[in-house]
């Protein structure tokens, strides 16, 4: 009994046991601009931005890079292999957008693969084969990808309730039948039922030892439901919320904000200041939002329960600038800055089928 | 990802067992008790089992990306507008599933869109469209001369048959106000769920010209009464053309932003509600339209296209509508 937790404590671990066990729990993920974060399992990512800001279009993006396997059949994908728990409040889903960033990311793949082939076996091979064993293959990899994504629409906050509690044990089911966990649970978005529930009306019905439904109970049952996952089967959390009030300019918000940015990092571990080091290195100085004008800002209207759960913020706007994409046309450009924790970093990026690109 | 948390889980577990039982309790802090507590209400409690099947009721079945895929497939149709430049922009047209917005000035050819596509589907054997008309819009007479153009081969008694029928499949609802429309849209979703039974011909156009026109008066002010029945109207609007897959085309008009730059109307709140907005934009005295996508499920933002409205030169008799 006494040495148990001793061992436990001094446990040794070899390198390689934890650098598997790190990335299982912290996997890279280059996707701006989740990239300027570590997140790992357990944390809750709040994506907020006005419409349209490509709140949606990162969550897709991130979905697609987790259902992708690492390497299939020899090729590498460079995916996480594992399941995606896609909550849909907004209703606003469309499963042929995530089949088209999924086939882009896999032909890009082939296509990689196919010119280091073919530079090693020399330009006469060019028309052989692999074209055609591509195609046959191709399908097996996407419907197995596909089965890793699992979706569920909500028309308001009760569904979403019953989904939640329902989640885990159709995780469980999914996990079995696949062999792979869940490493994201995905919320797009969490603020869509606030009016239908800024409205409920406290009933009397029951006496007062029934819990009123009020904006704020519901939510607290949501982060509490999230909560109970996270616990049991540690995920990614990552929420998308729209501002449904404008662009925030009272001086409230701002003076709020201020001091928000102004506060010392208190969380920031050894890896926070490592990680923000190698990433941005020599970049950090050039785009600075000192130069780039205002910061990002939006009023806030969620309830303090779910406030104070999300751990890591990131503000979105788009930017009237188009660049041109090469072979995908024109592309928009949108602009992102993290508010928790406060990074003094304004990131743009435009969004292509095959994945999101910084633009530097 | 489970194994990890066992350990430490069964270590303050131990810890709270052993030595002084309330003393400890109350150090322990709250995380591995709802851990146990969640535990219990998962997977060792048989009444759980049980409320399981129920919770499943209460909401909508999960499905993985294969079945979505399928579902895309087979039930969620393009329904074209009959209007080259808007279907070829769209890919096809209006999808079945999704809740499309056409915004743009007074006299920008919204009306046009809407009556040329419900002429069109009605006619094409797609099935039965219906038309909530808020401000008095809808004309027979147009539609009976959308159909004329159509069918300018044929004699005149098939033509006179073929209008019958479209008009036949058009149903058309006069509504003014919000609560009619809340109202009208029920009615249908009750409808639809014993239609799916009897299976019956179904409804694959719903079109709202203009939705504006009722969000706009409730709109405003300080209580929020407006935008919850806003985004109500708009979470029904998208669960009956996704259950149903039935294509949902509403109207909006445009309002003066900041700098006098026109705007579409509606605010913040209802721009997470459509699949699919579009612009729509006319040259004064010009018959050519142009339409510009706003927001798109999968396609670019800001690609445009061009379309030409017939004029109304053709030669109905009157009392030939519904």
């Amino acid at each position: 009994m006494e040495e148990n937790p001793r061992g436990w404590i001094h446990g040794d671990e070899t390198a390689k046991a934890m650098l598997s066990r790190i990335l299982t729990e912290r996997p890279f993920l280059f996707l701006p601009p989740l990239h300027r974060v570590p997140l790992r399992v357990g944390n809750v990512v709040e994506i907020a931005g006005p419409s349209p800001s490509a709140k949606s279009q990162i969550l897709l993006h991130a979905a697609v890079n987790c259902i992708l396997p690492e390497e299939w059949k020899g090729i590498r994908f460079g995916g996480l292999g594992r399941m995606v728990m896609y909550f849909d409040l907004d209703c606003r889903f469309d499963v042929l957008r995530l089949s088209q960033i999924l086939k882009h990311r896999i032909m890009e793949a082939y296509r990689s693969t196919n010119n280091t082939y073919w530079k090693e076996k020399g330009e006469h091979q060019k028309n052989d084969a692999p074209t055609t064993h591509m195609y046959l293959c191709d399908d097996e990899l996407f419907l197995d990808c596909m089965r890793r994504f699992l979706y569920i629409r909500c028309y308001n906050s009760f569904e979403f309730l019953a989904a939640l509690k329902a989640m885990h044990s159709h995780s469980q089911r999914e996990s079995e039948a696949l062999g792979v966990s869940v490493h994201f649970l995905m919320i797009d978005s969490i603020g869509a039922f606030y009016w239908m529930d800024r409205a409920c009306q406290p009933m009397p019905i029951g006496g007062s030892k029934r819990k009123n439904v009020s904006l704020q109970s519901l939510a607290e049952a949501v982060v509490q439901e999230i909560c109970k996952l996270l616990q049991m089967q540690p995920v990614l959390v990552l929420a998308t919320k729209a501002t449904i009030f404008g662009a925030g300019t009272s001086g409230n918000d701002a003076q709020r904000l201020a001091h928000d940015v102004n506060l010392p990092i208190l969380r920031s571990t050894s890896s926070t200041r490592a990680f923000g080091k190698w990433c941005s290195e020599g970049k950090m100085d050039s785009r600075t939002s000192s130069r780039e004008g205002e910061k990002l800002m939006y009023r806030e209207y969620m309830p303090s329960s779910w406030q104070s759960f999300v751990t890591h913020r990131v503000h979105l706007q788009a930017l009237d600038e188009i660049i041109s994409g090469g072979e995908y046309g024109t592309l928009l450009t949108y602009a992102s800055q993290w508010v928790q924790p406060p990074l003094n970093i304004k990131d743009k990026f435009a969004i292509r089928d095959d994945g999101i690109f910084l633009i530097t | 990802m489970a194994e990890s948390n066992e350990p430490q889980a069964k270590a303050t577990a131990s810890v709270s067992s052993s030595g002084n039982p309330t003393s400890s309790l109350s150090r322990v802090s709250k995380c591995p008790e709802t851990l146990e507590e969640g535990k219990r209400s998962f997977s060792d409690d048989a009444g759980f089992a049980r409320v399981q099947p129920m919770i499943e009721d209460w909401h909508q079945p999960w499905l993985n990306g294969v079945e979505l895929l399928e579902d895309s497939n087979h039930n969620k149709h393009f329904l074209p507008t009959g209007y080259e430049g808007i279907d070829v922009l769209l890919g096809g047209g209006l999808c079945e599933g999704q809740l499309t917005e056409m915004v743009g000035p007074s006299s920008s050819g919204k009306t046009q869109v809407c009556l040329y596509s419900a002429a069109l589907v009605a006619d094409k054997h797609f099935g039965v469209v219906m038309f909530v008309d808020t401000c008095n819009s809808f004309s027979p007479k147009r539609i009976a001369c959308i159909v004329d153009q159509l069918s300018s081969s044929f004699s005149g008694e098939a033509k006179e048959r073929r209008l019958k029928r479209v008009m036949s499949n058009i149903f058309c609802h006069s509504v003014f106000d919000i609560f009619a429309l809340l109202d009208v849209l029920h009615q249908l979703e009750f409808k639809l769920k014993q239609q799916v039974k009897s299976g019956d011909t179904k409804i694959c156009l719903l079109i709202i010209d203009s939705i504006s026109s009722l969000l706009t008066p409730v709109l405003g002010g300080k209580g929020s009464e407006g935008r919850l029945l806003m985004v109500s109207a708009g979470i029904i609007l998208k669960k009956l053309a996704n259950e149903y897959n039935i294509s949902v085309l509403v109207t909006n008009h445009m309002v003066g932003g900041e700098g006098g730059i026109l705007k579409p109307a509606l605010g913040e709140s209802w721009k997470s509600i459509p699949h699919v907005r579009l612009q729509l934009t006319r040259d004064q005295g010009s018959n050519i339209c142009n339409v510009s996508i706003l927001k798109h499920t999968f396609m670019a933002t800001g690609r445009t296209a061009k379309f030409v409205i017939h004029s109304r030169s053709c030669s109905v008799q009157d009392g030939r509508g519904r």
